[in-house]
């Protein structure tokens, strides 16, 4: 690291001006402000008046300066931080996030006044994990705004925060956050060394960040929880996982996960154990629903037609007996469809993707039938596993079970049933090779920990989960104050 | 960490990141015990009163396991390959090594050509067998790349995926036809060399959990490990019980006797409104058992291909473990060509698996419980 000299910081800094205004060439929305103190000293305000808040640039720095009642330059702002910038790189980084730069030329120092344009909007209810009961606030594009929301719902001083800034060009500024003394050291020091390595030009948003630092790059299941709720991240917290906040992103990163997280959803916590409890195993035998049934109708209707009774046989063969494409091509044709309509129904404004799932759904799918592309019985079977795919609260989960549809499908017209099967051990083995933050993506089941069952496929009552998951290693296991 | 061309050509098969508890001890007891011998074991006991048989024989796999589990937590057992070297010496261990490596082979081999047999004879009758063993031995390939650990822990998954199958031949006990007059006599009114055999089966097919003393060091051997063992043969026992007994109900000892896979066609009876051979899903379920024991063995293979070839001090590469399941394929291949295909070939291989399977659990127990004592004495 290179030796602090404060003569060479001093001849440095005089430099600074001319190159910073070299930066700020051709930027229109740049300014750069003298300002005579007394008969000698001036004061440079340099700022990019888009990035900062003009009437707190008035009320704070301006008017003080105007007044010129102040011994230096720092007591002259009293009502915003202030904080002395040490590096040129530092001034750059600093005036680009909507500081104000001051050079006081008297103490030959630069300073840094934070007075960024809150470019916020209202806190809405989440978007993609809609719940009835339970609280309404999501995250929003303002990192400190998210990180608010978390310390409102655990004002504990355990709960600590790390930023980080990655990205050459777009200066994300990252924040890890976790509670000190539950959450596994092990988990903290992997997260921040992984961060800390990461080297890409550009962060848009929590997903890019999310694609870098995940253990396996080549798998189609999410390694890290996305979610815009503040209460789910705090319950997270509040396990022993920790949570990374990206800034311009509304989606926080929690790791680590496993495979039925993304199963669950927040509403499983809000209702009585034994509904929340069907919920659950509902929206399991949907995730199963939705991912064999089409391979399973391409298996029985290509080879094991001896496993389907007689009198359903017959409708069957009426619903297939005017069809001139294999159960395959069939069963792809569907799949491929529902997948255009469902990506141009997101794509559109509300009230169109309102129409289109109405065409989509009734006027493509009778005519499909009618034109002989689709038997009856698929598109009975292709609409059970639409609906059981909106079951899984995970969007991206649901994105992945499509490819591992057509690939079940794919086995399944080769091999029928044993085929499915020989699908479903290598998405198990490879589920079962993954990890979040270094931790098995299948516990609790493999490895195997008997007591966090009481919250995988059941939601157990919540008195009865009186310690953190086992998987999680957490600091502290027990969540009852006493038994700590 | 390998970087560059070592990292392309060297795999972590062997690696330990943590020991696996006591649970995992009690699932793979089991599920190594309910292998291709379970399916056509009514065919080899017939008379209802091998009941006893399977609780006597059950009973000494206990006393064999309660040894083993003296192995189990001997300080040489965690040292793996190391404490087998400071037992019996490098000499001896690869003259051992070389004995597992056609044990493993030969136990590979007739585990898939059985399970192929089924698929063959019940869902792909006109289907090529060697596309059908070419495809399970893909995917145990690529279960144990995941290495030995990973591996090891798929058994959760393996015993989920395929405990429930047992559970389906309840309602046999329950049927209006099952007549409980074809479960007598319990007391056997005469004894022949065939039911010796017998004995000898259910002996051999307790036997799987042997293997087991090759995966101590993945494994947290501590006192209480006899338990699960006990637990997991005890589990075992009862399923073999259930299906044996199941199947004397529904074919009775006459009958039962001229079915080849007698487990397989009681699954064709089995009826739903929506479905009907429902064989067929529990057939293809089985296969997470195959799946899982081969991908174990496979591994255990390439092992013992490693110290007899005295690569135990080099990483472990892709090369060599494709190697290894490139031999076990062909042998597969082969051994079906000349052997399987044939009724006499077929008994010819089963017998000898039977008759070393059945030496091995009782030898191999054996040799380490007095091995350790007499280090222990010394």
């Amino acid at each position: 690291m290179e030796q602090y000299d404060p003569q060479m910081k001093i001849h440095q800094m005089s430099t600074w001006l001319d190159e910073l205004k070299q930066k700020l060439n051709h930027m229109d929305d740049a300014e750069i402000i003298e300002h005579k103190i007394g008969t000698s000293a001036s004061v440079h305000l340099l700022y990019i008046k888009t990035l900062i808040d003009p009437e707190r640039l008035n009320e704070t720095i301006i008017q003080p300066l105007h007044r010129s009642a102040c011994n230096s330059l720092s007591s002259c702002i009293t009502n915003a931080k202030v904080s002395e910038v040490l590096s040129f790189e530092d001034a750059e980084q600093k005036i680009m996030q909507g500081f104000i730069l001051l050079n006081d030329s008297v103490n030959d120092q630069w300073l840094g006044v934070q007075l960024e344009n809150p470019l916020g909007r209202a806190v809405e209810p989440s978007q993609t994990e809609t719940v009835i009961y339970g609280a309404k606030d999501s995250f929003s594009e303002q990192i400190d705004k998210n990180i608010t929301m978390l310390r409102r719902r655990l004002p504990i001083t355990t709960l600590k925060t790390e930023s980080f800034t990655i990205g050459s060009l777009s200066k994300t500024k990252v924040v890890l956050l976790y509670i000190d003394g539950l959450t596994n050291p092990e988990f903290v020091s992997l997260a921040r060394k992984k961060i800390e390595s990461v080297d890409f030009d550009q962060f848009l948003d929590s997903s890019q960040l999310a694609a870098f630092i995940e253990d396996h790059n080549h798998t189609v299941f999410p390694q890290f929880l996305q979610t815009d709720r503040p209460d789910a991240c705090a319950y997270a917290l509040g396990e022993g996982k920790l949570t990374l906040l990206v800034s311009n992103s509304p989606f926080a990163l929690i790791a680590p996960i496993t495979f039925f997280h993304l199963i669950q959803s927040p509403e499983d916590y809000f209702l009585p154990w034994p509904v929340a409890s069907f919920l659950r195993l509902i929206r399991y035998g949907s995730f199963i629903v939705s991912l064999t049934m089409i391979p399973f109708y391409v298996a029985l209707t290509t080879f094991h037609y001896q496993m389907i009774p007689l009198p359903i046989l017959f409708v069957l063969l009426e619903s297939r007996s005017k069809l001139p494409f294999t159960p395959f091509t069939e069963g792809l044709f569907m799949i491929v469809t529902l997948e255009i309509i469902k990506e141009a129904s997101l794509r559109m404004p509300t009230k169109t993707s309102q129409t289109l799932g109405v065409i989509g759904g009734i006027v493509i799918g009778q005519a499909a039938v009618e034109a002989g592309f689709a038997s009856k019985v698929l598109i009975v079977l292709m609409g059970i596993s639409a609906i059981a795919f909106f079951l899984v609260p995970n969007y991206q989960v649901t994105k992945s079970m499509v490819l591992l549809q057509i690939l079940l499908l794919i086995l399944a017209s080769f091999l029928g049933l044993p085929g499915i099967v020989i699908g479903l051990i290598g998405i198990l083995a490879h589920l079962h090779a993954l990890t979040s933050l270094g931790q098995p993506y299948l516990a609790p089941i493999a490895p195997f920990y008997g007591k966090d069952w009481n919250d995988l496929f059941i939601r157990g009552p919540l008195i009865w989960m009186k310690t953190r998951p086992n998987y999680l290693k957490p600091l502290r296991k027990w969540r009852q104050e006493m038994k700590k | 960490m390998a970087t560059g061309d070592e990292e392309v050509k060297s795999l972590s098969l062997y690696n330990r990141t943590s020991t696996l508890g006591g649970i995992y001890f009690l699932l793979l007891v089991n599920r190594m015990q309910m292998h291709y011998f379970i399916l056509i074991m009514p065919v080899y006991l017939v008379h209802p009163y091998m009941v006893w048989g399977i609780v006597a024989m059950g009973l000494l796999s206990h006393l064999n396991l309660m040894m083993m589990s003296k192995w189990f937590t001997s300080s040489y057992a965690a040292k793996g390959y190391q404490g087998f070297l400071q037992l019996f010496g490098k000499r001896t261990v690869q003259v051992f090594a070389i004995l597992g490596f056609l044990l493993i082979l030969l136990k590979i081999s007739i585990i898939t050509l059985g399970y192929v047999e089924m698929l063959h004879n019940f869902i792909f009758p006109s289907m090529d067998k060697r596309w059908l063993i070419l495809i399970i031995l893909l995917i145990s390939l690529y279960v144990a790349s995941h290495g030995m650990e990973n591996t090891l822990r798929f058994v959760v998954i393996a015993f989920l995926c395929g405990a429930w199958i047992s559970v389906m031949f309840i309602p046999f006990f329950f049927q209006p036809d099952a007549n409980y007059h074809d479960l007598y006599p319990l007391i056997p009114t005469e004894w022949s060399g065939q039911s010796w055999q017998g004995l000898l089966f259910i002996w051999s097919a307790f036997s799987g959990p042997v293997y087991l003393v090759f995966m101590v060091p993945w494994l947290s051997s501590n006192k209480k490990i006899s338990k699960y063992l006990v637990i997991g043969n005890m589990l075992s026992i009862m399923e073999y019980l259930l299906l044996f007994v199941a199947s004397v109900l529904f074919y009775g000892s006459y009958y039962l006797r001229k079915i080849d896979f007698p487990i397989g066609y009681m699954g064709s009876y089995i009826q739903t409104s929506g479905l009907e051979r429902i064989d067929y899903i529990l057939i293809s379920f089985h296969m997470f058992n195959y799946v899982f024991d081969i991908s174990i063995l496979l591994l255990c293979f390439y092992g013992a291909g490693r110290i007899f070839m005295r690569k135990m001090k080099e990483r472990t590469t892709r090369i060599g473990f494709w190697s290894s399941w490139l031999v076990i394929l062909i042998s597969i291949i082969l051994m079906d060509q000349w052997l399987w295909q044939t009724v006499p070939g077929q008994n010819m291989l089963l017998n000898i698996q039977i008759w070393i399977s059945s030496c091995i659990y009782l030898l191999i127990p054996t040799i380490l419980f007095t091995a350790v004592k007499r280090k222990e004495r010394m």
